[in-house]
């Protein structure tokens, strides 16, 4: 048996002074030894040892896959690890629950919040561990408890308001006392900013200081440099399941951290070069407007056109119109009012099939439901919406498997999907390869206009980049783009032109060149009102 | 130049001795299926050298490579139905043994009873059962659960006796508008809940299970009409009999020891598990009723109608579930009785169960429940042991082949407990 260092070197880093020197101090609270996880087919942690300091803000930086989340839930009793020691304040320990986690001073908020949405605040914050007297929750005393803690933390909110009622960043602050009620020394944020607008985001960040100011630890999980080098006292960065170096935030640069996260040197910034002069537009929507059951807008009067060779970026809060949108640009929804024109022909009458034989393509934001059907085949997943078409289909409707296969080889190599075989299930790959599949199928149909929303959803940075590239692909070829996405660095990366959707109404249009991820995030979380349109022109 | 012309017919003499060797082996499988349906054992023979035949084809010509993954391919089909059938024995054998009874003396005359003595009784069990099996295994390919197939082989039995009493063809000819009549009769059986499905979004388990039952307690007015006479006592729940032109060719007018009662209903079972089999892996519509099958969302943002390709399904399902009916009146009883225990229908649910809804194993899966409801007669009359178990022993099997999930389970905890001991 190899026996594991305790601190085991990793290429490149002279800088393990830092654990010697926290354990001198005697100020570490956690620490985990060669932690290791085989899972059946990948070893999701490789002897990861790492250390918290009591009162630090600790970051832990990878892409998705590194191995973070694995780490966490390891930490937080969800998962058993294949080998390794977890040492909390000096004693070894082993979790066989997230319970033992929570009673032993762990707290995780989780990227997506496990709230009850119709109850209140209190109700959320003790449920699982209410104050009782003979069996009768003392709501009173509950009440009183959660407006304690909020007092010292500085965390204000209502504790009689219905979660429902919350915005999302007021949300979090609910899950974050929800562990501090259960008197969490250690707090593991899950990838905390992913849904926050950046007045959110700063306004979290007071939230963990005045946290470690009160001697709380943080660990943050995440893969945005920006926010490790603007929270973190500490990092540590996991490259496919491995610690691949740590340092102090004070050391590093931007540059190393995405170097460090990557492996190589990571362009950050997409070359954004049009193709010189705007053409005149080709998709329009105007008027657009679609009701809830209620009679509320879902989307209102919305308007906006996209000229070839364009990437118009939408931008806005989840939940703001955006996927009504997308769907009543593909007929998968029914429109109330409005028009939506391709190349001058109305197309909001037609079914989904004529508007993509009118050209329009189509990459949704929730690939594993709307994009692919999993159980099918990758081949099946690169040629659905053209299986009735020649050359896949002979006469009387039978399909040419050898025509499928070879058109799908050929777009697994173009597209680089790593996949053993093209007739394996789309199931069984992974999330960037899964993208890659449906990108394939929806950009090979040369699109005259092109429909992206959320396109790197969830995905590593590696994968981010290359869908990114060939999305400046399809714009070099001269296809109208409408990109909606929830990452406003990717809209910035991206569009020309910024529009900012708010409540089901486009607020504001701006020019990605004059503005700043600022000013757009507050017309997305409706901080200015609808403003004179050809303000941004 | 000269070398490589040569090497090319070279090649092409080999493909064309591949091809005429496949043939060969898919002939002595089609032989000895019909003879080993047909009740004859001599056909399970030519059914072994087949097979041997075309692994030794895939061996000569395509390395020993390919012929292990082609075996391993089907092997591994095969594994989790045959534990679940070897445990479901052994829970049997246990049950046996608590109730008092001797699990070798029964076994023997259950499988020897199933699988030898009365097979022919399996092959006319499993006959109804591939059809509704289909009917079933196709709606779920499409997303649906056609529970009321019982409902759709009675409107289908009625539609061959009655079409069988009026129309006065020469035998093929009436056999084949037979089939096609009453199986679209049986799929119209369909078309409300199809109907509804589409329109409103009424559940199909409950639509067409309300529609089964309409259908089954419609066939003793039928029977009514058409000679059944509760007052005397040679017609009380059986209409007339149906004159011989529309009958199914019998076995024994071409392997002459067959039992009388067999017919080749069977075959046209097998030939219809094939041709949905081709449907659903190779047509057009196949695909599309799979994807909407999988994954509704995903379709219909391809532009696959959602509707009509249930619509398609709920049809087939029906037409499918209705032969059945057809081919029990035509090919075994002649006649229609008021059988209202049969239950063909639900067992369907059963074996495509049983089969994860693959057309082609439902042929298999049939054929060992007809087996086991033959066997288990015999068993009844020869030994002590009830019938009953066979009926426990069926349960068992559906469970444990139909929870997959215990396996996936079971497997996780042996490596969790091998993973925590190797520390």
């Amino acid at each position: 048996m190899i026996e594991c260092c305790p601190y085991p070197p990793y290429e490149g880093n002279e800088k393990r002074g830092i654990m010697e020197e926290a354990l001198e101090t005697g100020r570490p609270i956690l620490e985990t030894r060669c932690i290791t996880k085989q899972f059946p087919r990948v070893l999701a942690n490789d002897e990861i040892s790492i250390l918290l300091n009591k009162g630090e803000i600790l970051s832990i930086l990878g892409e998705n896959g590194a191995g973070k989340s694995t780490l966490m839930n390891i930490l937080y009793g969800l998962y058993r690890p294949t080998s390794g020691e977890i040492i909390l304040k000096g004693k070894e320990i082993s979790f066989s629950s997230p319970r033992d986690a929570i009673r032993a001073g762990l707290g995780m908020v989780h990227q997506h919040f496990m709230l009850v949405e119709t109850l209140t605040v209190t109700e959320n914050i003790i449920l699982g561990s209410e104050p009782s007297k003979g069996g009768v929750i003392d709501y009173q005393l509950a009440k009183k408890q959660v407006l304690e803690i909020s007092e010292l933390y500085g965390l204000h909110v209502d504790p009689d308001e219905k979660i429902e009622n919350l915005s999302v960043g007021l949300q979090q602050r609910v899950e974050i006392l929800k562990a501090l009620y259960r008197h969490a020394e250690i707090l593991i944020l899950d990838e905390p900013t992913a849904v926050l607008t950046p007045q959110e985001v700063e306004e979290l960040f007071r939230v963990i200081r005045a946290l470690r100011d009160k001697g709380v630890s943080i660990i943050i999980i995440t893969h945005k440099l920006e926010e490790v080098m603007a929270i973190s006292e500490r990092v540590y960065i996991l490259r496919r399941g491995k610690l691949s170096g740590e340092g102090d935030i004070k050391d590093l640069t931007k540059e190393e951290l995405a170097n460090m996260m990557v492996g190589r040197d990571v362009v950050l910034r997409v070359d954004k070069k049009g193709n010189g002069k705007k053409k005149e537009a080709v998709f329009f929507i105007e008027d657009l407007s679609v009701l809830k059951k209620g009679g509320n807008a879902l989307l209102d009067s919305v308007k906006l056109d996209v000229s070839p060779g364009e990437i118009v970026g939408i931008a806005g809060v989840d939940g703001n119109g955006q996927s009504e949108l997308s769907q009543a640009v593909m007929g998968l929804v029914k429109i109330d009012k409005g028009s939506i024109r391709l190349n001058g022909k109305e197309i909001s009458t037609l079914s989904t099939r004529e508007r993509i034989d009118e050209g329009i393509s189509f990459v949704p934001s929730d690939r594993q439901r709307d994009g692919l059907v999993l159980e099918m085949s990758i081949s099946d997943n690169i040629i659905i919406g053209r299986h009735d078409r020649k050359p896949f289909v002979r006469s009387a409707g039978r399909i040419n498997h050898r025509e499928i296969r070879k058109y799908a080889e050929k777009l697994a190599v173009d597209f680089d999907i790593r996949t053993p075989s093209v007739s394996v299930s789309a199931a069984s790959l992974s999330g960037g390869n899964q993208q890659k599949v449906i990108l394939a199928r929806e950009f090979s149909r040369s699109p005259v206009f092109l429909l992206l929303n959320q396109p790197t959803r969830g995905l590593d940075v590696g994968a981010i980049e290359y869908i990114h590239s060939r999305i400046m692909e399809m714009k070099q070829k001269g296809a109208a783009i409408l990109l909606v996405s929830l990452e406003l660095e990717e809209i910035f990366a991206l569009s020309d032109r910024i529009l900012v959707i708010y409540e089901g109404q486009i607020v504001r249009e701006l020019k990605t060149n004059e503005t700043t991820d600022y000013e757009v995030g507050l017309y997305m979380t409706g901080g200015r009102k609808k403003g004179s349109l050809n303000d941004g022109k | 130049m000269t070398g490589n012309k040569t090497g090319t017919k070279v090649r092409s003499e080999r493909e064309h001795m591949k091809k005429a060797l496949d043939l060969i082996s898919v002939l002595l499988l089609a032989a000895g299926a019909v003879y080993y349906l047909g009740g004859s054992f001599s056909g399970l023979a030519a059914l072994s050298s087949g097979a041997a035949l075309y692994l030794f084809n895939i061996y000569y010509f395509q390395g020993k490579e390919k012929t292990l993954s082609a075996v391993k391919k089907y092997l591994s089909r095969l594994i989790v139905p045959l534990i679940g059938i070897a445990a479901a024995v052994v829970s049997g054998a246990v049950i046996m043994l608590l109730t008092g009874y001797d699990p070798i003396e029964s076994y023997t005359a259950l499988f020897y009873g199933g699988f030898v003595k009365n097979w022919y009784v399996a092959v006319l069990n499993a006959t109804p059962l591939i059809f509704t099996g289909l009917s079933i295994a196709f709606a779920f390919k499409a997303g649906l659960f056609n529970i009321g197939a019982e409902g759709q082989y009675y409107i289908g039995a009625m539609a061959g006796a009655w079409l069988g009493f009026k129309l006065e063809l020469p035998p093929l000819i009436a056999i084949i508008l037979v089939y096609a009549a009453g199986s679209f009769l049986a799929s119209l059986w369909n078309f409300i809940p199809a109907l509804l499905k589409v329109k409103t979004g009424a559940h199909e388990v409950i639509t067409t299970m309300m529609f089964a039952h309409i259908a089954r307690y419609l066939s003793p007015i039928f029977i009514r009409a058409f000679g059944g006479d509760p007052a005397t006592s040679t017609h009380p729940y059986v209409t007339w009999e149906l004159p011989e032109s529309s009958w199914l060719l019998s076995f024994k007018s071409f392997i002459p020891d067959a039992n009388y009662r067999l017919h080749t209903g069977i075959l046209i079972a097998v030939a219809a598990a094939f041709f949905v089999s081709y449907v659903l892996e190779n047509t057009k519509t196949g695909f599309e009723i799979k994807a909407v099958g999988f994954n509704k969302e995903a379709a219909r943002v391809q532009g696959i109608s959602v509707g009509k390709n249930i619509f398609i399904a709920m049809m087939f399902a029906g037409a499918l579930a209705g032969m059945a009916g057809i081919t029990q009146v035509l090919g075994l009883d002649h006649k229609l009785f008021e059988n209202l225990q049969a239950g063909y229908g639900w067992n369907g649910i059963s074996v495509a169960l049983l089969a994860s809804n693959n057309p082609v194993g439902v042929i298999f899966t049939s054929l060992l429940w007809g087996a086991l409801d033959a066997g288990g007669q015999y068993m009844a009359r020869t030994t002590h042991t009830p019938n009953s178990i066979v009926e426990i022993i069926k349960g068992i099997m559906l469970f444990l082949i139909v929870a997959k999930y215990i396996y996936i389970y079971a497997a996780r905890l042996i490596k969790k407990k091998k993973g925590g001991g190797s520390v």
